[in-house]
């Protein structure tokens, strides 16, 4: 067995410098978004256990979502819900009922289907959200 | 054309104790084979490089190695593929011996765990043969074309983390016998693929069906053990 910053290493070598196609990158990005998702959800637990443990913090963390790095951070996290669920019902549907859709070509236009999808039901809560941020924070129309 | 060969190098042997890369520019036709850029280095630049090969024709699947970043049978793929600035490292996950020899040990003993031979200990109905109908022989004609290899085991990103994934090759082994109509221990191998280290660690990153030199649907055989497993139907 090898040990774990071994591995770890063998790991980051792979995923950056491994020249994988469509579904390599589907798969980098699909565990990107599942951390990222995982890392907001635990900074939204605590900060809305604020308003039990600490209610004098608890405005102040609301203040905090609607700065703009914020705001930014949560248009690419929304991006990062709707890829994660697109791409794990490509992955679940192919998996169990359709194995074999694991061809070459097959597999690549899944793929690009699930980010197509991913970006087209994004673009409409982007644009209402970046707006938002232009109205609130940037004084633009309103 | 004119090929910049860049070489992995790691050779306590030859007193190089830290990997490194040598560089060669070499004269090569766009039909020659990676391989015979390697054996040319090795005749005529410098005899200490060390790599595998025996068949030289895509058959024994020693040679398995990483050529711009990607797993490839050095003997199967040819320079215009790759083109003139050419990287070949050994596979990755492995433990490196020298140059792009590693210690393939581990990966026999994956695939010698999930039994890759034919259990059957009862006499066939004519006391000869055992039968099968075309579509039975058809159920996994595909994984019986492995060469063992290990392109795809080591282009994974779950064994990349974790060696004591079985991996890709393993699964396919399995995959060859576990649809046998003639074989008796399919759950046994099945078990083996349920545990933590077996088939679930797949995370269908493709890299091993996209690495595979005999073009194995490999993603999908694993896949079909994984419904295997968890429908308990095996045809
Ligand atoms: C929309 C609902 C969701 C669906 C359909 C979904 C689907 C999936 C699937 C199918 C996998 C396995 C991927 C694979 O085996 O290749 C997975 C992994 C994962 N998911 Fe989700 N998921 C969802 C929501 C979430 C949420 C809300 C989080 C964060 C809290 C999350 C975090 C993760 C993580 C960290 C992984 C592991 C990634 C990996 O192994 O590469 N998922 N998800
Ligand atoms: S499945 Fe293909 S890539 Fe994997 S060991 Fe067998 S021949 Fe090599
Ligand atoms: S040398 Fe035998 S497969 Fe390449």
């Amino acid at each position: 067995m090898t040990s774990l910053v071994d591995s770890f290493r063998t790991t980051m070598r792979g995923y950056l410098t491994y020249r994988g196609r469509e579904g390599h990158l589907a798969f980098l990005l699909h565990r990107l978004t599942g951390l990222g998702t995982l890392l907001f959800l635990i900074i939204h637990i605590v900060d809305t256990s604020f308003v039990y443990f600490a209610p004098h913090l608890y405005a102040e963390t609301i203040e905090l979502y609607r700065s703009t790095p914020f705001m930014i951070g949560e248009i690419f996290l929304v991006f990062s819900v709707i890829y994660h669920g697109v791409n794990g019902v490509r992955i679940a549907v192919v998996d169990m009922w359709l194995p074999h859709k694991w061809t070459l070509t097959a597999q690549k236009n899944w793929t690009r289907w699930a980010v197509l999808i991913t970006i087209v039901l994004w673009l409409p809560a982007a644009f209402i959200m970046f707006r938002s941020m232009l109205v609130h924070n940037f004084g633009f129309g309103g | 054309m004119e090929v910049n060969l860049r070489i992995f190098r790691y050779n306590p042997e030859a007193g190089r104790n830290k990997p490194s890369y040598d560089n060669y520019t070499l004269e090569a036709d766009p039909t020659d084979r990676v391989l015979d850029l390697l054996e040319l280095v090795k005749s005529y630049h410098d005899g200490t490089l060390s790599f595998r090969r025996s068949c030289a024709h895509g058959v024994c699947g020693s040679d398995a190695m990483r050529i711009n970043g990607r797993n490839y049978l050095a003997c199967k793929v040819l320079v215009q593929d790759v083109g003139n600035n050419i990287t070949v490292e050994p596979i990755l996950g492995m433990q490196i011996i020298k140059d792009m020899i590693v210690d393939m040990e581990p990966f026999f003993e994956s695939y010698r765990s999930i039994s890759p031979f034919l259990v059957n200990d009862e006499i066939p109905e004519d006391g000869k043969e055992r039968l099968q109908t075309i579509e039975q022989r058809e159920r996994f004609d595909d994984t019986t074309k492995c060469i063992l290899c290990a392109a795809c085991t080591t282009s994974c990103p779950s064994f990349w983390s974790n060696d004591e994934f079985v991996g890709p090759a393993t699964i396919v082994n399995a995959h060859r016998f576990i649809f046998d109509s003639r074989d008796t221990a399919p759950e046994k191998r099945l078990d083996i693929l349920n545990e933590e280290s077996g088939a679930w660690k797949c995370r269908t990153a493709f890299n091993c069906t996209q690495a595979c030199p005999r073009e194995i649907h490999v993603t999908q055989a694993i896949a079909e053990v994984k419904n295997a497993l968890t429908t308990g139907r095996l045809d």
